[in-house]
């Protein structure tokens, strides 16, 4: 067990590392290389910050990596003065003097232990992967709601901290689809904060909106009025009144002298002339020219999306605990099972079918109490594998009339139909038993605990109710 | 039952001088103008087809090796809906290189945003919106200002056309250098609708499809319909396009003549129009139409009646006939009502069966003769059998009923400045110049 110093000092290895407390603080200065791979093995990391471009660098370097020794690591800038959103959203804190590392104390301690709590697994897929990344850095800084920013350097106009920062700029629509997905998976949910409109060709939010000629798309164009001459009929462009003299507006056809607007003429509309292509138009076209791209794109067909803030729910937070392993897309390519959605609607029909007739059917849950533990050991490869083993081997056990599906990474739900309660048990134990041989032989050190339930399906309760009574004491 | 024998002895004792006495309306105005001299001029028109035949063919090929460009215009108010089954129609003609400018007077329906959207799919070359309605002759300016082409085709949105309509309207302008219009044959498409269409039907029969044939044939012709006409681009630059209406078709073809310019009827050149499909339409359509005869004719273009220096002698003929068949005879058949009812009280019943078996026949034979001349007809002439007999009142009193009202109001009162068919702001200045 290291002393725990009471006074800020320079560790003996290496004089870039301070000791405090307990913790040693890892400091970048400005003049160093971009590399960032030491900090794994320091509690928090400090940033002299009088060099802006470098911060960039090195912030985006450690929260745009992927593993959660880097990305979760506190970051504290010192001297910082000129930095600007949104980067401020990713640091924990800003020193003047090394010696404002005790004032500042507390929090990073409050983020090291919140970081204790999570279980980190590898992902089924990048988009779980960026999920884990985001719910893991809401809980371990203690954010409940995460609001986007305007920036000029996002490639969609808004920068999500934490969600950003693992995209190029264009990539960065990636963010709002991520979004999409834990909305869905109840890990967030949002409310509206603005509408962007991104480009076509490449989703950049970056667009020049110009009036353009509706044949040759340029914006070289002069725009006249067209005039009316009441007595005579005669409608015109404004040129054709036109005289060299003087100022006066003469009829090239009765040779009147325009009088009063309103009583001897007007000017009902006007005419466009494109000096590119030559052609006449009253309406312009508007068009939003791609600053990326350069893709010229018709207004009327631009994307809107919405930007929205962003906050954890209670489920975002357990799965940060616990570990999030996939999103139900991701679970959908395992063969043999359904979607929740489709799992959720045969039940219906099931309650439907039981209302007529006498039948017993019966819905199993099975619940991998460490599944964390366990995808954690995995590669994504190989969870992809063994998920596709396991519903193969459940399959064998049960009647093909049988329904499974993933509730989550951790939970099976499966529908057995037309039995008898006490076979549906016995079923049930059968695959809990399949399971725990098949997690012990592949992973010697596990200890398997899962947990299991079976009840008959009631044609008296709706079957989203019932689903959700038979899972609620896992969640 | 003893009426009808008497009138039977009636007619037996009908005398050549007696018959003329009383039947000389019929005879004048009937059977002397719209039956013989319909009669020779369609047999002269089929002659002159033939012997110029060479001459039309040369034309036809003059037209294909040219393929001038032809511009055609569509002003309106509230057309949007026919729009896109205008476009459709013409994109089946034979002659393809034409551009297509419509101009949407003051819509206030969405007009503006079927055209625009027509225009972005490149459906029409050209679309204009005045906000403010200017009338219907200000609309057609604004168009023919911004045409390219050699030729201007004015038509109207809720109107449709013969596959070769377009090449047919155009091909006379090929045929004889002097011609400055050429005035397409307007059928009625709507004639099965109502019974009032079906009169019409016969009407348009007679007075465009076989009387324009014979005006035109005489050198006459004059009035191109707005429903379809075409123009020499550059007899439009020099009469400076369409004058304040109503009535705008027949002056500007009188705008041609005057200019020394020929107008000519192509009875190939078939345009489908809807006509009034009511009574009381029909009543409003013709008194917008009606006063215009006075307003032109009369006062306007009186110059073309007096011997001065721009005097032609065809163009006199021209309006001549049409004062004194439209206007003058018109007010004779009061006269000639009058002369009946002082002088033969007692023959009235027998004199007016007697006009009714005359024109009925006459109905008959024209029908039949005249259907003869017809290369192209919408409608089976056996369908209008039955209703020869009732074109009679729609024609002797329901017509010229109407016409009497219409002459009478412009001739007074001036009555066509204060149609709400031209917005105000214009009509003040037409009234104010006599225009
Ligand atoms: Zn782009
Ligand atoms: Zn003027
Ligand atoms: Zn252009």
């Amino acid at each position: 067990m290291k002393n725990v110093n009471t006074e800020i000092s320079t560790s003996k290895e290496n004089d870039r590392v301070i000791e405090y407390a307990g913790l040693s603080f890892y400091i970048i200065y400005n003049t160093d290389s971009l590399k960032t791979d030491d900090i794994v093995f320091y509690d928090a990391v400090i940033i002299q910050a009088g060099d802006p471009e470098f911060t960039r660098h090195i912030i985006t370097r450690i929260r745009g990596h992927f593993n959660p020794e880097h990305y979760l690591k506190p970051v504290l800038l010192l001297n910082q003065s000129s930095l600007k959103d949104p980067y401020i959203n990713l640091i924990d804190g800003t020193l003047y003097s090394l010696e404002q590392i005790k004032l500042i104390l507390p929090s990073v301690q409050n983020i090291l232990l919140r970081i204790k709590d999570l279980t980190f697994t590898s992902s089924l897929s990048y988009e779980a992967l960026i999920i884990q990344k985001t719910i893991s850095f809401m809980y371990s800084r203690n954010i409940d709601k995460m609001k986007p920013n305007v920036d000029f350097n996002s490639g969609i106009g808004y920068n999500y901290p934490i969600l950003s920062v693992n995209f190029s700029r264009k990539e960065e629509h990636q963010v709002l689809n991520i979004i999409k997905t834990m909305t869905e998976e109840k890990l967030i949910t949002k409310e509206f904060h603005d509408s962007v409109y991104l480009c076509n060709n490449c989703t950049s939010g970056y667009m020049s909106y110009r009036e353009v000629c509706p044949k040759c798309n340029s914006s070289n164009a002069v725009s006249q009025d067209i005039v009316h001459h009441f007595p005579c009929s005669y409608v015109g462009p404004i040129e054709d009144f036109k005289n060299q003299i003087d100022d006066e507006l003469n009829c090239p056809k009765c040779n009147k002298t325009l009088r009063h607007i309103g009583v001897d003429y007007d000017k009902p509309s006007i005419v466009n002339d494109c000096l590119s292509c030559g052609h006449r138009y009253q309406d312009f076209n508007v068009k939003a020219k791609c600053m990326n791209c350069q893709f010229d794109n018709e207004v009327e067909e631009l994307k809107k999306s919405t930007i929205n803030v962003i906050s954890i729910t209670k489920k975002g937070q357990v799965m940060a605990v616990n570990g999030y392993v996939t999103t139900s897309r991701d679970l959908q390519e395992i063969k043999g099972t359904v979607k929740l959605d489709t799992f959720t609607t045969m039940l219906k029909y099931e309650v439907e079918r039981l209302k007529q007739t006498d039948g017993k059917s019966n819905l199993a849950v099975l619940h991998l109490k460490n599944s964390g533990e366990a995808y954690s050991k995995m590669t994504t490869d190989l969870q992809k594998t063994m998920l596709n083993f396991l519903i193969q081997d459940i399959r064998k056990n049960i009647p093909t009339s049988s329904i499974i599906t993933f509730y989550s990474s951790s939970t099976i739900l499966i529908s057995l139909n037309d039995l008898p309660l006490k076979i549906a048990k016995r079923l049930t134990q059968d695959i809990v038993d399949l399971m725990t041989a098949l997690i012990e032989t592949n992973f010697k050190d596990m200890v398997v605990s899962i947990d299991h339930s079976v009840k008959p399906v009631s044609n008296k309760l709706s079957g989203e109710l019932q689903i959700q009574q038979l899972v609620k004491d896992y969640f | 039952m003893s009426t009808i024998g008497e009138f039977i002895s009636y007619i037996q004792a009908l005398g050549p001088a007696k018959f003329l006495r009383v039947f000389w309306f019929f005879v004048i105005f009937e059977f002397f103008r719209y039956f013989l001299l319909d009669l020779v001029g369609l047999i002269l028109h089929r002659v002159s087809l033939w012997v110029n035949r060479k001459k039309w063919k040369r034309a036809s090929e003059q037209l294909k090796k040219e393929n001038p460009l032809v511009s055609i215009i569509v002003p309106g108010k509230n057309e949007g809906k026919h729009i896109f089954k205008l476009v459709k129609s013409l994109s089946e003609q034979t002659y393809q290189n034409y551009e297509l400018i419509i101009i949407d007077d003051g819509s206030d329906d969405n007009t503006p945003i079927i055209c625009k959207s027509l225009l972005k799919n490149g459906l029409i070359d050209q679309f204009y919106r005045n906000d403010v309605r200017g009338g219907k002759a200000s609309a057609a300016n604004l168009g023919l200002r911004f045409t390219k082409g050699k030729f201007i085709i004015h038509l109207d949105a809720d109107c449709s056309y013969d596959n070769d309509a377009v090449e047919k309207i155009i091909l006379p302008f090929y045929y004889d250098k002097d011609i400055g219009g050429v005035g397409g044959n307007v059928m009625v498409r709507n004639y099965k609708e109502s019974l009032v269409t079906t009169l019409q039907a016969v009407e348009y029969f007679n007075s465009v499809g076989i009387g324009r044939i014979v005006t035109s044939q005489f050198g006459i012709y004059r009035i191109i319909s707005g429903a379809f006409g075409a123009f020499r681009a550059d007899v439009m630059d020099k009469i400076q396009g369409w004058d304040i209406g109503p009535g705008l078709d027949g002056d500007i073809t009188v705008k041609i003549r005057k200019s020394g310019y020929k107008i000519h009827f192509a009875p190939e050149a078939v345009c489908l129009t809807s006509v009034p499909n009511t009574f009381k339409k029909l009543a409003k359509q013709r008194y917008r139409w009606d006063k215009s005869l006075i307003r032109f004719r009369l006062r306007k273009h009186k110059d073309v009646l007096f011997p001065n220096q721009g005097f032609s002698l065809i163009n006199f003929i021209s309006f001549f006939e049409n004062i004194l068949y439209n206007l003058i005879l018109n007010f004779k058949w009061y006269f000639y009502a009058i002369d009946l009812v002082i002088n033969f009280p007692d023959l009235l019943v027998h004199i007016m069966l007697t006009n009714l078996f005359l024109y009925t026949t006459m109905g008959y034979i024209k029908l039949i003769l005249f259907g003869w001349f017809r290369t192209r007809s919408n409608a089976p002439n056996y369908y209008f059998l039955p209703y020869i007999p009732l074109m009679v009142i729609y024609f002797g009193y329901f017509l010229r009923f109407v016409r009497t009202r219409a002459y009478f109001m412009e001739l007074f009162f001036k009555a066509s400045y204060n149609d709400p068919w031209n917005p105000l702001k214009t009509s003040v200045h037409a009234k104010e110049k006599g225009l």
